[in-house]
């Protein structure tokens, strides 16, 4: 039995002569018994009729004239725009010109691209550099030793390799710290084995400047101020060591 | 490419009209224009002209008013449910009462009642323009009329004929 609903859902279809001929029979014969949907069916009908006789919207005057000018404005845009650029944009029209990123723009993203995979490999690589550059350890010397790092830390960090990154990256400024001095006890040691053919003034002169160069090693801040101390004091037994076995090789006496 | 504008210049401007309000449909004729003449040389054939033309103009208009809508409430089916500006005085008073209902529509509903009750576009067409299936369409313009019906409030046939 055709009811109200159904026919209000078919009243489109009905109207537009889209319903197969048993169906819009049975719409037609609905309508003939009910007002009601007869109404509805008249005020659709009369709604499309005056739908379809709207008059048409006479463009203004002024159309052409813009069309005509953003045609004009879109050709110099492409005139700017790199050929690569129009290229893409024509395969891919989803992606429009606009929006593609320019040469600088790509050479900044590339510079961060390689920037950030250089941080990546360090972060990962650089530990193992550093223990492959260990020094080894060296005895400590029988005269006077400047300050140097408590040995524990740096001996630490030399004998255990942990595998978490950055804790050995922690690590890293003490490790370096720790090196420093053992180079400083080695070049102690040897200034002292050359120290037996120096002049008392010279012997003076010598503990000293070392007093001094290891009175700014123990002042100095942890890290790099006490590394830069460090190789100060390293500089200053390496020349005189060097020049003790410079002087000795060419036969000459100080 | 002028015939080509004469041609259509009415479909395409009417149809902005109707979808956007006066007041951005020249724009929205014109950005269509633009399109199809740069767009000419590669299109394809696939359908017919007009069809392409009406779809450009279609998207041209629903994305318009997403812009200026800043992607308000997303009507039935999918459709966007903007309002367009207020229509033009219009001298018939037949056709301004169906302008003023028509502007009231979700976006959605006046592009498939302008393509297929203004344009006499067939639901094929409408389908093929909209990028949707027949019966999606078919389903929207039975909603698009009730909600017209609605608006211009009951006894539409005595009160269209009295005005007409």
């Amino acid at each position: 039995m055709t009811t109200c609903d159904s026919i209000v859902s078919q009243l489109t279809a009905y109207l537009d002569g889209e319903l197969a001929d048993d169906d819009g029979s049975a719409v037609r014969g609905h309508l003939r018994e009910c007002a009601a949907c007869r109404q509805l069916a008249r005020d659709e009908a009369a709604l499309r009729d005056a739908l379809r006789v709207l008059p048409p919207v006479d463009p203004p005057a002024t159309l052409w004239a813009g069309v005509q000018a953003q045609l004009a404005a879109a050709e110099v845009a492409d005139a700017r725009t790199p050929r690569w650029r129009r290229a893409i944009a024509r395969w891919m029209p989803r992606f429009r010109a606009a929006w593609l990123p320019s040469m600088p723009q790509l050479a900044v993203a590339g510079l961060l691209a390689v920037a950030g995979v250089s941080a990546l490999y360090w972060r990962t690589h650089r530990g193992d550099e550093l223990a492959t550059t260990d020094l080894p350890r060296l005895p400590m010397p029988e005269i006077q030793t400047p300050h140097r790092e408590p040995a524990a830390a740096p001996a630490a960090a030399l004998t255990t390799r942990s595998d978490d990154v950055t804790a050995e990256l922690a690590a890293e400024p003490a490790r370096v710290t720790g090196s420093y001095g053992e180079v400083i006890d080695e070049l102690t040691r040897l200034a002292e084995e050359a120290r037996g053919s120096w002049s008392d003034e010279r012997k003076a002169a010598f503990d000293g400047r070392l007093a001094a160069l290891a009175a700014t090693v123990a002042q100095a801040q942890d890290g790099r101020p006490r590394q830069r101390a460090q190789r100060s004091m390293i500089r200053f037994l390496q020349g005189a060591v060097v020049r003790d076995e410079v002087v000795l090789a060419s036969g000459g006496s100080r | 490419m002028e015939m080509l504008y004469h041609q259509y210049k009415r479909r395409v401007f009417g149809m902005a009209h109707r979808i956007v309000g006066v007041s951005d449909a020249e724009e929205v004729a014109q950005e269509v224009f633009v399109r199809v003449f740069r767009g000419l040389a590669a299109f394809r054939g696939d359908s017919q002209l007009s069809t392409w033309v009406y779809r450009l103009t279609v998207n041209a208009a629903l994305s318009h008013l997403a812009r200026r809508g800043r992607r308000r409430e997303v009507g039935d089916d999918g459709l966007v449910d903007l309002p367009a500006a207020p229509p033009a005085e219009r001298d018939s008073a037949l056709a301004a009462r169906i302008e003023a209902a028509l502007s009231q529509l979700p976006a959605g509903y006046r592009a498939i009642l302008v393509l297929h009750d203004v344009e006499g576009l067939s639901h094929e067409e409408c389908a093929a323009i909209l990028d949707c299936r027949i019966g999606t369409c078919k389903s929207q313009l039975h909603k698009a009329r009730a909600r017209m019906r609605e608006l211009l409030g009951p006894d539409i046939a005595a009160r269209v004929a009295n005005l007409a």
